[in-house]
């Protein structure tokens, strides 16, 4: 085995440029492959960090049912609509560790002269628990009933400098539609999330909000479980429990973050692979230009292959000389493509930091492995030509 | 040396080696069906979006309860403090004269039963004019009548495959269903028509928008739709509607948005998606061309002797030049047209199954890629080329 | 037509310096026949390609038809090879995938010449060596004899006022050879300066004048009546005296 790699290194370097040239085919096509895919790996890995920030034993429950909408909630509920009480009911289902009942709008908040018109979430002060992030100063209001408001906001980061510039905001008052609310709360900054700026959102007690909206339903009940393993008993209990509740009908929709990270992670990976095969066209070309060129080789080394069978090798060991040529080419080829792809990735994440590009080892070895392959492949039409010379037919032709 | 003259002795020379000929070609081939097929395919996506929006009319201003200044924010989900009501809409009405018609809309989810049959659906409140902005048709009975926009009424509209569930092989024309709590007769059913502005048409109940209001507990409305008389008036027509309420309201709480916007925003999308992954399959063509170098190298080397003589004969530098790259070129160039025809083949099976998408190579792609092709054969020939030039007439000659 | 002042070649084979041409001077008449001998290395075919613009002298001076060579660039070389020159190889030299007809058409092709004309004129020369039957036949469905006549009507068919023969029945039997001395000898009657290069004195003998080189010089200046003097000093030449 030795011997036959030696002796395809040395008819490899026998003929520099032309080796070089086939193996700057797979080269470009491996690393075409490597570099898409760890863009698209790289999306992947940001999107999933993104929403497990948040945390991830989340059960969301909204009105109106997924399939008559993309977004569930959107069309807002039926006649029979989600309500603190359901909330309630839904904690004591058993583990369930903490219930958070959301209502969502949008309003003006204005303090003094400034104003601005934002997101308005009204929660209760277990959303920190919930999001795993909380006020960087002051803090939420106190417990207590959901159905009694207060008076009391948090504001997000942006929002309090827009409003406050670089004053405290805490005890300030501000007008949300209207209404007068203390500054109790300033949340810790988090940026953007899906494009989406989290620091620009006023926080108020639940009820307060449905005032504000003049809404007597919740947008959404966000549930915190307490082990992974019983989720899915959780939410089917979570499911019956409701249901029943609301008449026997599950006129509402159950959204589990780890399924919808499962659904996302699939549709990322199908993406990854689709872009990837895509760039995979240029293995394909390149595995045709070995082809090519191993098929002259065959050609023009005839009367070498004669003499060699003259000597005594056998069909086998020519054929796989011609293979293990190929497989070479291809190989070495596809470690250049592979360090090119890195060092191109290496080059985007220096240059471009908004673009994630991550490459996990699996890649690496898959792009290897697939130029084995394709230099074994493109490998086989010549190298049983080569086996199957006549050695006296070979050795006369010249 | 006429082109007729060079590009014959290109192809004679091309021919005596048919194999080594055509796999190269191939590889042309190969990268210009990729280009010609994904560019189809993001045409076609292209113009299905298009065509979705065109089935709404395109003079078309949505106003949605609510405004954001938030980066990345959304209006039109959640509640608002000042509600979009029927009065602000009979005010639009009244007050932008650009505006030809409205058809205010109410939307929640509920569940439609008869009989035993039961069915969770789109639940949409709105008028008689809601057929004719949001270019509905009606497959049987009638749409909503054009009642007064206060008025209640127990009638419902349903759409195709919400009445084939809840009345299959029947017509509901006149029957009594239970939407909720509520008994309605149904007057008419909808044309099919799919998705639209996010709502699946086919599998929703429509009835008066104030019986909606009612049923829902509702007093705003979810969307408000106007239909502009021209397409030049629409921005002006945003601007004039969001002022008119805001003054109602006393703050500009509302949004205006033109299905152009939004069409124009997926459009440009599209366009670069199609473009990316465009500009991903031409690097296959690069690597085609890196094989045509080397098998014009190995060409080269084989006809050293021959290269000698056309010296000997007196063929000039520039000649032999030309020679070689017309081959490199004449390679490429057939290898584009293949692909372009494979291209052209794909995409008309492509239709085939799926002829939801109008699939179609875009005329700029098909010459972007056949002069990627020609190039390059030019590009990647040069070198063997010059190669070719180069060599001393005498060693040729003697074979060295 | 012909005047040489000095030619030197020297060339570098493996580190050392082979002198393939030392100090030649000669002068050639138009409408000569002139035959080059001499043994394996000393320099006859060197000077053939001198002559044919295909090599350049080191030193010395090459003056053809009152041009000085060695001033031309490579475009008005090629056009002097094209127009000026007729070269026939020992090898023939044709291109396989060509017909006969083709193969005499190559030169007419580079200079432009349309395809109507170009065929006329070819078949043309190919009636002059006897070949017309065979215009459409590939060089390996030729005999070495017929390979040999279409090259030099190859080498004929833009009217070159010279016309150099390397070797050119070395590769052929005796009857072909024969065959193929009496075409050159027609050409050369009717205007051709003609100057073969050979080893084979029977070759030789036909010339009107005769050179025999040794180790890159001229030692010998005869005429064709007067072969064995040439054919002595050649066999002392090769013996090494």
């Amino acid at each position: 085995m030795r011997d036959i790699l030696h002796l395809a290194q040395g008819a490899l370097r026998a003929h520099r440029l032309r080796s070089f040239l086939s193996m700057l085919g797979i080269a470009i096509g491996v690393a075409a492959v490597i570099l898409l895919t760890s863009i698209g790996e790289g999306t992947r890995v940001y999107m999933v960090s993104q929403f497990t920030q948040f945390g991830t034993n989340i059960l969301a429950v909204n009105p109106g049912k997924s399939k008559t909408i993309g977004i569930p909630g959107v069309l807002g509920g039926t006649t029979r609509k989600l309500t603190i009480d359901d909330a309630e009911a839904l904690a004591r289902v058993p583990g369930i560790e903490t219930v958070v009942p959301v209502v969502m709008g949008l309003a003006r908040v204005e303090a003094g002269e400034r104003g601005r018109s934002v997101s308005v979430l009204g929660a209760t002060p277990d959303l920190p628990t919930l999001w795993r992030f909380g006020a960087r100063q002051g803090s939420f209001w106190p417990r207590g009933d959901p159905r009694r408001g207060a008076p009391l906001a948090v504001l997000g980061p942006k929002l309090a400098r827009e409003l406050f510039g670089e004053r405290s905001p805490l005890g300030a008052f501000v007008r949300i539609a209207g209404a007068r609310f203390r500054v109790v709360g300033v949340m810790q900054p988090k940026g953007q999330m899906m494009g989406f700026d989290i620091d620009d959102v006023a926080y108020v007690p639940v009820a307060s909000a449905m005032d504000l909206f003049n809404q007597d339903e919740l947008f959404e009940i966000d549930l915190i479980y307490s082990s992974a393993r019983d989720a899915a008993r959780v939410e089917a209990e979570v499911r019956r429990v409701l249901a029943v509740r609301h008449g026997g009908t599950e006129d509402f929709t159950v959204t589990s973050q780890e399924a919808m990270l499962d659904v996302f992670g699939k549709v990322m990976d199908v993406v990854t692979m689709a872009v990837g095969a895509i760039a995979g066209i240029s293995l394909l070309v390149g595995a045709t230009g070995i082809l090519t060129m191993m098929w002259i080789a065959v050609g023009e080394r005839t009367s070498e292959i004669g003499l060699v069978r003259a000597l005594g090798a056998t069909r086998g060991q020519v054929q796989a000389l011609f293979l293990a040529e190929a497989a070479a080419l291809a190989t070495l080829g596809g470690l250049a493509g592979i360090g090119i792809g890195l060092g191109l990735g290496a080059a985007l994440r220096f240059f471009v930091p908004g673009l994630p590009v991550e490459t996990p080892v699996r890649f690496v070895v898959a792009g290897l492995a697939t130029s084995v392959l394709t230099g074994l492949v493109s490998g086989v039409a010549p190298a049983r030509r080569a086996a199957r010379l006549d050695p006296i037919e070979a050795l006369r032709a010249e | 040396m006429s082109l007729r003259d060079l590009f014959g002795f290109a192809a004679r020379a091309l021919r005596g080696h048919r194999l080594r000929t055509g796999l190269s070609l191939l590889g042309v081939a190969i990268g210009v069906a990729a280009v010609v097929t994904l560019t189809a395919l993001g045409e076609g996506a292209r113009l299905y979006v298009i065509g979705q929006f065109a089935s709404v009319g395109t003079n078309l201003l949505i106003v949605v309860p609510g405004r954001t200044e938030t980066t990345g924010g959304m209006p039109g989900m959640g509640g608002v403090p000042n509600d979009l009501t029927l009065e602000d809409a009979r005010a639009v009405l009244r007050g932008v004269p650009e505006i030809d018609k409205a058809a205010p809309i109410v939307m929640g989810t509920e569940t439609v039963a008869f009989g035993e049959r039961r069915r969770q659906v789109a639940l949409a409140g709105g008028t008689h004019e809601m057929l004719e902005v949001r270019r509905l048709g009606i497959a049987s009975g009638r749409f909503l009548p054009p009642l007064e926009w206060d008025r209640s009424s127990p009638v419902a509209v349903l759409g195709q495959k919400s009445a084939a569930e809840l009345f299959p092989g029947r017509d509901p024309v006149g029957q009594i269903i239970r939407v909720g709590d509520w008994r309605m007769r149904v007057i008419g059913v909808l044309a099919p028509r799919g998705q639209q502005l996010g709502v699946d048409m086919d599998d929703v109940v429509i009835v008066p928008v104030t019986t909606a209001m009612k049923m829902l507990n509702r007093r705003s409305l979810f969307r408000l739709l106007l239909q502009v008389r021209t397409h030049a008036d629409l921005d002006r027509a945003k601007e004039r509607v969001v002022r008119l309420i805001a003054e109602r309201h006393g703050e500009e709480d509302v949004t205006g948005i033109t299905q152009d916007a939004v069409l124009g925003a997926f459009t440009s999308i599209l366009r670069a998606l199609t473009l990316a992954l465009a500009g991903i399959a031409s690097v296959s063509l690069a690597v085609a061309g890196v094989g045509i170098m080397n098998v014009m190298l190995v060409s080269v080397s084989e006809r050293t002797r021959e290269i000698g003589l056309l010296k000997a004969l007196g063929a000039g530098q520039r000649q032999i030049l030309l020679a070689f790259l017309a081959e490199a070129v004449l390679l490429s160039t057939t290898g584009g047209l293949l692909g372009l025809l494979v291209g052209w083949l794909a995409v008309r099976l492509l239709v085939a199954v799926y002829p939801a998408l109008p699939a179609t190579p875009p005329p700029w792609a098909v010459v972007a890629a056949f002069s990627l092709s020609v190039a390059v054969g030019a590009l990647f020939g040069v070198l063997p080329a010059r190669r070719a030039t180069r060599l001393d007439p005498v060693a040729a000659l003697s074979g060295r | 037509m012909i005047r040489l002042e000095g030619l030197s070649r020297t060339f570098d084979v493996g580190g050392e310096p082979v002198h393939a041409l030392v100090d030649v001077s000669e002068a050639i008449a138009a409408g000569e026949h002139l035959a080059i001998m001499g043994p394996s290395g000393s320099g006859k075919s060197t000077l053939l390609h001198i002559l044919g613009c295909l090599d350049r002298p080191d030193r010395g001076a090459y003056e053809l038809l009152g041009r000085d060579v060695a001033r031309l660039d490579e475009a008005e070389l090629s056009l002097v090879r094209r127009h000026t020159i007729g070269f026939v190889f020992q090898f023939f030299h044709l291109v396989p995938r060509l017909t006969a007809l083709e193969n005499v058409e190559l030169p007419m092709v580079f200079a432009g010449i349309p395809a109507g004309e170009r065929r006329e004129r070819a078949m043309g020369r190919l009636r002059d060596v006897g070949l017309e039957p065979r215009a459409s036949h590939r060089p390996d469905q030729l005999s070495g004899g017929e390979r040999q006549r279409v090259a030099m009507a190859r080498a004929t068919v833009l009217d070159p006022k010279l016309l150099l023969a390397d070797e050119p029945t070395g590769n052929l039997d005796t009857t072909s050879g024969r065959h193929v001395l009496e075409i050159l000898e027609r050409m050369n009657a009717s205007g051709l300066t003609l100057i073969v290069v050979t080893h084979d004195p029977a070759v030789a003998r036909r010339a009107r004048r005769i050179l025999v080189l040794k180790d890159g010089r001229v030692v010998h200046r005869g005429d064709g009546a007067h072969i064995h003097e040439a054919v002595e000093i050649l066999s002392a030449a090769e013996n090494g005296t």
